[in-house]
Formats: C-alpha cells, sequence, structure tokens
C-alpha cells in the first residue's frame, strides 16, 4: 500500500503537469533503472529505451562528476532528464513549450510531492516496488519454482530469480502497511514549572489536559503512555504523563516538571521544551 | 596514396590531434576550429572537442582527462540520437549534458561533432548562440 501511493502521488501529479502543459507530451520518473510512475500518455516501453540510453550516458559521465541532467533539443521537441532527490524524471515536449515554465513546474512540484510522500510514508523509497505496474516475472518465476521443486535448489539461475520475486511479492502483499496511517506526532512547545511534593512521582510530568485531549483526539485508541521532552539545546528524555490538577496552573502552557528530569534534561522553570507525545 | 600525418601538440594546456589528407581541408571544420578556439577564451569554458570524419581537435584544460571526455561526448551524440528517435524530435540540435562538476554542450554540424565543455554556471545559452550555425 505504501509503495501504491507513492507511486499514485507521482503519477497524479506527473498527469497534473501534462494537463497544466499540454505541450508535455510525455513525462516519467525513475530510479536505479526502474520507472516509478508514469504519465498517462506516455508508453512504457520508449520509455525503457529512454532509461537505458541514459544508464549509457551515465556510466560515462564521471569524467564530469557524475551525471545530474540531460536536456537534448531536437528540431520538433526536447527531451529533458532531470534528477531530483535521488529520482530522474523524464519531460518529452514540444518545440513550442516554453522550456522555462515546464523546468520551473516540474522542479517545485516533484520534489515537493516526494518530500510529501516521504514524511507520510517514511519507509525506505529504494524499494523496488515502487514501479506502478508490476512485471508479470513473479508468475513465471513461481511456475518455475514449482516445477523445479523436486529438484535440488542449487542452481544459480532459479536463486537469482527468487531474489528477484521478493519485492514484487511484497507489492502484492501489502501486509508491512495495513495499518492505518498515523499522523505524525504535533509537537508543544512549554515553559518548565517546578513540580514537587512528597507524593510526586519523579519520573512523571504533568501537561495540560487539553494537550492531552487533543492527542487523544488525534489518535483514537492508540495509547500514548509517554511523552518525549526535548530542550532547545537538544537534549531529550522519555518520560510519564499526566494531566495538571492543580487549577492555577491549566491553560498556562506550562509543564510541571519534577527535579530529576529538570536535571536529565540540564533544564530550569521558565525554560522552553518541545514536548511529543510517543504514540504505541 | 593517401598520405597520413598524425601528430600531437601539446602546450601547457591545448593538446590539438590532427589526421588530415592535406589536400582535403574540411573548410567547415576550420571555420568552426577557429570560433571555438574564441569561445574557448570565454570565461569559464574548460576545453572543447571537435571531431569531423577526418580531423579532431581537442583543447582541454585537464589534458588527463582527454580520453574520458572523448568517450562522453561520443556516447551524448550516440544516445541522444536513439532518445530523438524513440520521440521523434527529429535532427538533434544540440544536447546539454549537466555533470556535478562540469557541463558540456554537444552539438552536430554537418559532419562536424562538437563538445565543449564548461564550468556549472558558465552561460551555456551564449555558447550555444555563439557556435550555432
Amino acid at each position: 500500500m505504501n509503495n501504491d501511493v507513492y507511486a499514485f502521488a507521482l503519477k497524479n501529479t506527473l498527469d497534473e503537469i501534462q494537463n497544466i502543459c499540454p505541450d508535455v507530451s510525455n513525462t516519467f520518473i525513475f530510479k536505479d533503472g526502474k520507472i516509478l510512475a508514469k504519465g498517462e500518455t506516455t508508453n512504457e516501453k520508449p520509455a525503457n529505451n529512454t532509461i537505458n540510453a541514459f544508464d549509457t550516458i551515465t556510466e560515462r559521465a564521471d569524467a564530469i562528476g557524475g551525471l545530474e541532467a540531460v536536456t537534448i533539443q531536437g528540431a520538433n521537441g526536447r527531451v529533458n532528464i532531470a534528477c531530483m532527490n535521488d529520482f530522474y524524471l523524464t519531460t518529452v515536449s514540444s518545440k513550442k513549450a516554453d522550456e522555462n515554465y515546464v523546468n520551473t513546474l516540474t522542479r517545485v512540484l516533484i520534489p515537493t510531492v516526494i518530500k510529501l510522500v516521504e514524511k507520510i510514508h517514511p519507509t525506505s523509497t529504494d524499494d523496488e516496488t515502487l514501479t506502478v505496474e508490476p512485471e508479470p516475472v513473479e508468475d513465471e518465476v513461481a511456475e518455475e519454482n514449482e516445477a523445479d521443486n523436486a529438484e535440488i535448489d542449487e542452481n544459480e539461475p532459479v536463486e537469482e530469480e527468487t531474489a528477484t520475486t521478493e519485492p514484487t511479492e511484497e507489492a502484492e502483499t501489502p501486509e508491512v502497511d495495513d495499518e492505518p496511517l498515523l499522523p505524525e506526532p504535533p509537537v508543544t512547545q512549554f515553559i518548565v514549572e517546578n513540580l514537587g511534593g512528597l507524593l510526586v512521582s519523579s519520573d512523571t510530568v504533568r501537561i495540560d489536559k487539553t494537550v492531552i485531549a487533543e492527542w487523544n483526539n488525534l489518535y483514537g485508541d492508540k495509547k500514548i503512555n509517554e511523552v518525549d521532552v526535548e530542550t532547545l539545546d537538544g537534549i531529550t528524555t522519555r518520560c510519564k504523563f499526566k494531566p495538571i490538577k492543580d487549577e492555577k496552573h491549566k491553560g498556562k502552557g506550562t509543564i510541571r516538571m519534577p527535579e530529576k528530569i529538570q536535571l536529565t534534561l540540564e533544564t530550569k522553570k521558565g525554560d522552553l521544551v518541545m514536548v511529543k507525545p510517543v504514540v504505541e | 596514396m593517401v598520405k597520413k600525418k598524425r601528430s600531437i601538440h601539446e602546450t601547457a594546456t591545448t593538446v590539438i590531434v590532427d589526421d588530415v589528407t592535406s589536400s582535403e581541408e574540411d573548410q567547415a571544420f576550420t571555420d568552426i576550429s577557429k570560433n571555438l578556439a574564441e569561445i574557448r577564451k570565454t570565461k569559464g569554458v574548460v576545453g572543447y572537442i571537435l571531431r569531423s570524419t577526418t580531423s579532431a581537435t581537442i583543447d582541454l584544460k585537464e589534458p588527463e582527462k582527454i580520453v574520458e571526455y572523448a568517450i562522453l561526448s561520443s556516447q551524448v551524440l550516440d544516445s541522444s540520437r536513439e532518445i530523438s528517435d524513440l520521440y521523434d524530435l527529429g535532427d538533434v540540435e544540440s544536447i546539454l549534458i549537466e555533470g556535478k562538476e562540469v557541463k558540456a554542450l554537444c552539438m552536430v554540424i554537418g559532419e562536424n561533432k562538437i563538445s565543449i565543455f564548461m564550468e556549472k554556471d558558465a552561460d551555456h545559452a551564449d555558447i550555444l548562440e555563439r557556435v550555432s550555425p
């Protein structure tokens, strides 16, 4: 599911680029020689051939410090292949297309979408299963494997093929992403207040009830038993929390903190800290 | 019998490889060669390679990279033709390849294949204009 979302987001972005710029006839994004997403009007075969041709240039590009972009200007149009966040975006446009406009559009939109998807799904983008349309290799290999079941598996090509099937199997069985998407834990800033007393637990901070309620609303049934507290100097600790009971401390943007935690964080009353819920 | 002359002149910054039949001097090649020599003086231009079917002129700031640059420019021209055919771009007018350190402008003018190497911030559009027929 994760990868599908990735490909879906990029594909939609490419389609939108083509809608906005009708002079852009083909668009696709690839990484490590594989197409991750392509526009509606883009055929896979020429796209793959383009990637192969580009790769042959890349192999010779050490002399210029590695390849970042290629622009081919033909009599009837232009092909641009540009590196963006480790992805390569290819755009094919007619001669009429405004090169600056297309470049500006693509160089803003694509990196933004990539960053957004990475933020929502912070898993590795190196996964080969980002491919929009899984190739039918798996069926063939599965059949071969079944046929070869009786044989001893010391055959190297079979091992290689089995290795290539792993990602495609993942693509079809998205067991990892069955869980609903959780939003990024919100970071709230608080001013440190002292918390003392005989019955005060030294490993528990007190936070405003309304903030805790917001967290509960955000994460529903998910348990939030601890928070990460970080100082402006970057010192972090994880501790338990409870709502502030004392009326005079409610709604004032403070976090009541026992001395022990203050010492751990090298902070003191009046200092600013950032608090993030730990969602289980 | 064709008399072949092959000589390598090496100065501090220039390497020239001539492989010319004296009776068949290509006027276009000479003109482009002169033009490139002028462009070479432009700030940010680190060198060029000019090849025709019979001759080649190479002027690079780093002569030790001649082979790498020559192979790269040849590959760029070949691959670009392939890509151009895939999308019916017609004749390839120019190719800009941008590396992390250097960029190169490649062109084909008649039988002459040109690659101009320059620093990343050099004005390739201006150079393209100057070298275009």
